[in-house]
C-alpha cells in the first residue's frame, strides 16, 4: 500500500473516532418522548435509563416529610458518584417524570429544584452511572395539593 | 431571570429563578389556557456545557433551580438559557463572583 494511501486511512478512523457518544438532556424530549408521558415510575426509569433495575444507596435526596404547600415542595438530588445522568421521578402526578439532568465534564452532582405534587407520593432520584442505577426515594405527604387543586 | 453565582475553592455555586407560569396541562385545563412551561434549561461558561436540564410540568411555578460545578471561573460569565413547549426561549447572563 503505498503511503499517501495509508495515511488517508488513518485520518478516516480518527475522525470516526472522535464522535461524541454523550446522550444530552435537550435530546431528551425528542429521543426519549415516552420518558415523558410514562405514568408509573419503573416504566419511567426503564424508558430514560434503558432499564429499571436500582440499587439502592449513594444517591442522596432531601425533601420535605410534610409539604404544607404541594405547589412548591423544595427538592435536593446530591451524589458523590462520577454519574452522567440524574433523574427524578415522583408517583403521585399523571405523569411520572420530574426532570433529567445531564451532568458535563465539570459538574457536580447537587441539584435543587422546586417541584409540585398533586398528594402525597414517593419521589425517586436515579443516578446513572456507566449503565449502572443508584437510587433513593422519598415519601413527601402532602396537605394541599399542588397540581392546582 | 435573576441569577446568583459565587465560586469558593475551585467550585461554583449557582442560584437562579426563572419567571415562568409553569402551567401544566391539568391546570390549563382547569384555567382554560393553554399548558406551557419550561422543558430544557442549560448553563454554559465560555460555551462549555456546565449544567444541563430537561424539565416536566412538575417543576414549581416561577422555577428555582441550584447547581455546582467544578472549576475555577472567578471573573467569567455564566449564561443560562431556558427553552418552553412553545418554543420562546430566555437567555441571561451574571458574572461569576
Amino acid at each position: 500500500m503505498n503511503r499517501r494511501k495509508f495515511l488517508g486511512l488513518g485520518a478516516v478512523v480518527a475522525a470516526s473516532a472522535i464522535i461524541p457518544a454523550s446522550l444530552s438532556a435537550t435530546d431528551f424530549r425528542k429521543t426519549k418522548p415516552k420518558a415523558w408521558t410514562a405514568k408509573k415510575v419503573d416504566v419511567a426509569i426503564k424508558e430514560v435509563f434503558g432499564t429499571s433495575k436500582t440499587t439502592k444507596g449513594k444517591v442522596k435526596l432531601k425533601a420535605p416529610d410534610i409539604a404544607e404547600n404541594g405547589s412548591v415542595i423544595p427538592v435536593t438530588i446530591s451524589s458523590k458518584l462520577a454519574g452522567k445522568t440524574v433523574a427524578l421521578f415522583q408517583d403521585a402526578n399523571p405523569e411520572a417524570t420530574v426532570a433529567v439532568f445531564t451532568v458535563p465534564a465539570n459538574g457536580l452532582i447537587d441539584y435543587s429544584i422546586r417541584i409540585k405534587l398533586a398528594k402525597t407520593g414517593v419521589v425517586t432520584a436515579v443516578v446513572d452511572v456507566d449503565g449502572k442505577l443508584y437510587s433513593a426515594s422519598k415519601t413527601v405527604k402532602v396537605t394541599a395539593g399542588g397540581c392546582g387543586g | 431571570m435573576r441569577i446568583k453565582a459565587k465560586e469558593k475553592k475551585g467550585i461554583t455555586t449557582v442560584k437562579v429563578m426563572a419567571k415562568h407560569p409553569m402551567m401544566s396541562y391539568d391546570e390549563a385545563k382547569k384555567k382554560k389556557k393553554e399548558a406551557n412551561f419550561i422543558i430544557n434549561m442549560d448553563a454554559k461558561v465560555d460555551s462549555e456545557v456546565v449544567y444541563e436540564v430537561s424539565t416536566s410540568q412538575f417543576l414549581s411555578k416561577n422555577p428555582y433551580m441550584k447547581f455546582k460545578f467544578k472549576g475555577e471561573n472567578k471573573g467569567k460569565k455564566l449564561v443560562i438559557k431556558w427553552t418552553d413547549l412553545k418554543g420562546n426561549s430566555k437567555t441571561g447572563s451574571k458574572k461569576i463572583k
